[in-house]
């Protein structure tokens, strides 16, 4: 086995996998702006119920299989029976995992060497579409897509969600390969979780949500306004109604993102600056950051893409293997799901302890052993992860060390042969702690019951604050005559 | 380990860290992903996965996005031919 | 059986160590001041919302091709 490499494996399929073109020339500020909206913007327009899905699944009541990984949704950008259907998932757990495997020397690859580079690149691809194949099948084999599907349903179900999958590959390609800013995943995720974020807060479509034929808003401020001019209720009624009410977004849950939101940026701005100072000019001074969100949200996305593994395995179990029989094995080993409003699959016993609650009062009357559980997967999972990739992804302490001596830069104090030593006591203690931090807020928010919303506001807003800290890098080296800024009057704030 | 050991003279101390040098030449060596290599790629806090081009059906950035809005908009023309001829699936 | 205690201590004590060490390291930070992060959180805000609004539109024209498809 000695010469055998996984990343071989890459090598048949290379030639079919379509593969953007590199740019030519560098892009614009503008360009890349708009390239990454637009590609942003089509995920979010892809967002179409799927073709071919039994209508009715949702009258038969009982037997038909829900969505199980509800609350995994909001971080992947995933819409439940839609193209979708698992969003950008496969694309970054097929990166993250790729990468530690690498960063564990599990997979043999020399990134030195272009052809392996190249290699490398193509097998995550290609586990990412492949992912999109296995996962298309599980939903579509669990009969969450409706019970007896007829051979040509299996085939266009397949097609319309493998090729929705092909194509966020490709756009995550676009973003990442230059025309747009840097990580394609991250962007994508980032419109989209904004984009929920608004549509429950300020979202004006109406949704059936009885059977007497009343509507009310998506979002949870223009319910509150339009509950208390309804006729059908009181004042006071309305009020509670738009705090409380638990099949739409409620006010206070949309209290609960802000706040999580608010905390984030906080805990973002908190940097460790050294005193840095040339060794070529004298009397240089500055100061180098090291943020305490070293990883950024990275930590909290590899924790979810770990549990969304966790999750389908147990789903494939319970329910293409045991069709979530009560009386099997498999259900009281692992444990079962219950359906809940006819929307979800609630994960039973065993499993639930990896689930966030619904509710906090469900919470603690329930599943009390849910948060201490569920807390520490995320706090391991989340810091093996941040030092891991804080050693891994090119800036580590080592890198950087190696970095100021090409700038010239030294640790004020410090000979340049402690720099390496020195940093190396600083940053995996930033990554790690940082990532603890963040899985802390993702677990407050999660067993206050947001389902999801909590680490999916997390995740976006620490990735849009890593975006834009390469946006405003971007910005200032060639965004001068960028024409959009002077149209927005950005004044670089 | 190194807590139980007794205090190495300088024979253990000198070799340890001819290890740990060793070890770090190696690590130095071999970089453990594209952007240590020096040809970017993901960074601490940025997941990038697409860095180089690979062999593969060259496409345009362009024809990719407008062949996704394509296929959307072929889902949507299946469901009205799904729905104008009632019962297809 | 007197490595074996070492090693349970050693076990014990890494989150502990990793604890006081996140806690001085948090101390250490410079935390942004009450004006700065005012103005972050607004630019966020601002940036967030503008970004979901423009995607919250493209949500918007689903629903009457929902209402025409479903």
């Amino acid at each position: 086995m000695a010469g055998f490499r996984l990343i071989e494996l890459a090598r048949p399929f290379a030639p079919l996998l379509p593969e953007v073109e590199l740019p030519y020339e560098k892009i614009g500020f503008d360009d890349k702006v708009v390239y990454t909206i637009i590609a942003a913007l089509i995920y979010v327009f892809g967002q179409l119920p799927l073709a071919g899905v039994v209508k009715d699944t949702i009258e038969e009541q009982g037997s038909s299989v829900l969505d199980p990984i509800y609350f995994l949704r909001g971080v992947f950008a995933a819409e439940p029976r839609t193209l979708l259907e698992f969003g950008t998932f496969p694309v970054v757990s097929s990166a993250l995992i790729m990468q530690v495997l690498a960063g564990l020397k599990l997979i043999k690859v020399n990134f030195k060497v272009r052809q392996d580079r190249e290699l490398f690149q193509t097998c995550t691809k290609l586990f990412a579409v492949l992912e999109y194949v296995v996962l298309a099948n599980i939903f579509i084999f669990s009969g969450y897509y409706g019970s007896a599907l007829t051979v040509f349903q299996v085939v266009l179900l397949n097609l319309q969600l493998v090729s929705a999958g092909l194509f966020v590959t490709l756009l995550v390609e676009v973003i990442d390969k230059g025309y747009g800013f840097a990580s394609g995943a991250m962007a994508i995720t980032t419109v989209t979780i904004a984009t929920n974020f608004v549509g429950d807060v300020l979202g004006v479509n109406q949704l059936p949500v009885d059977n007497e034929g009343h509507f009310e808003a998506q979002g949870a401020i223009i319910n509150l306004f339009q509950s208390m001019r309804a006729s059908h209720k009181t004042f006071a009624g309305a009020i509670v109604g738009a705090f409380n009410r638990d099949y739409l977004p409620n006010l206070t849950t949309t209290l609960l993102v802000i706040a999580l939101a608010v905390a984030v940026c906080l805990i973002n701005n908190f940097r460790l600056e050294l005193p840095i100072r040339s060794t070529r000019a004298r009397g240089v001074n500055n100061v180098y950051p090291i943020r305490l969100l070293y990883v950024g949200g990275l930590s909290v996305l590899f924790s979810y893409v770990v549990l969304f593994y966790i999750h389908i395995v147990a789903f494939v179990l319970v329910q293409v293997v045991a069709r979530n029989d009560p009386s099997s094995i498999l259900y009281k080993v692992i444990g079962g799901y219950a359906s809940s409003n006819n929307l979800l699959y609630v994960p039973q016993f065993p499993l639930s302890l990896l689930t966030p609650p619904k509710s906090f009062v469900e919470c603690i009357t329930r599943q009390p052993l849910t948060p201490i559980v569920f807390s520490a997967f995320m706090i391991v999972t989340g810091v093996w992860f941040a030092g891991l990739w804080q050693a891994i992804s090119g800036s580590s302490a080592r890198d950087i060390s190696v970095q100021f001596k090409e700038q010239g830069i030294t640790l004020t104090g410090h000979r340049e042969q402690g720099i390496a030593k020195e940093l190396d006591k600083i940053v995996p203690v930033a990554s790690t702690t940082g990532a603890v931090l963040l899985a802390l807020l993702v677990v407050a928010g999660e067993l206050l019951g947001l389902k999801g919303k909590g680490a999916s506001i997390i995740v976006g807003v620490s990735c849009g604050f890593s975006l834009l800290e390469l946006i405003t890098a971007e910005f200032q080296q060639n965004g001068g005559q960028s024409a959009l800024t002077q149209v927005l009057g950005v004044t670089g704030a | 380990m190194s807590t139980t050991a007794p205090p190495g003279g300088q024979r253990t101390l000198q070799k340890r860290r001819q290890a740990q040098s060793a070890k770090d030449k190696q690590q130095k060596q071999t970089p453990a992903s594209t952007r240590q290599a020096g040809f970017g790629g993901s960074s601490n806090s940025i997941l990038k996965l697409y860095t180089d081009e690979a062999n593969g059906l060259r496409v345009d950035p362009l024809v990719v996005l407008f062949l996704a809005v394509g296929f959307i908009f072929s889902v949507v023309a299946l469901h009205v031919v799904a729905k104008i001829t009632g019962k297809l699936f | 059986m007197a490595k074996g205690t070492n090693q349970f201590e050693r076990l014990a004590e890494a989150p502990v160590e990793f604890v006081r060490d996140g806690t001085a390291f948090i101390q250490k930070c410079k935390k942004p001041g009450n004006k700065d992060f005012l103005k972050i959180v607004r630019a966020v805000g601002i940036g967030f919302v503008a970004v979901g609004i423009i995607g919250y539109a493209i949500k918007l024209v689903h629903i009457p091709i929902r209402y025409l498809i479903v």
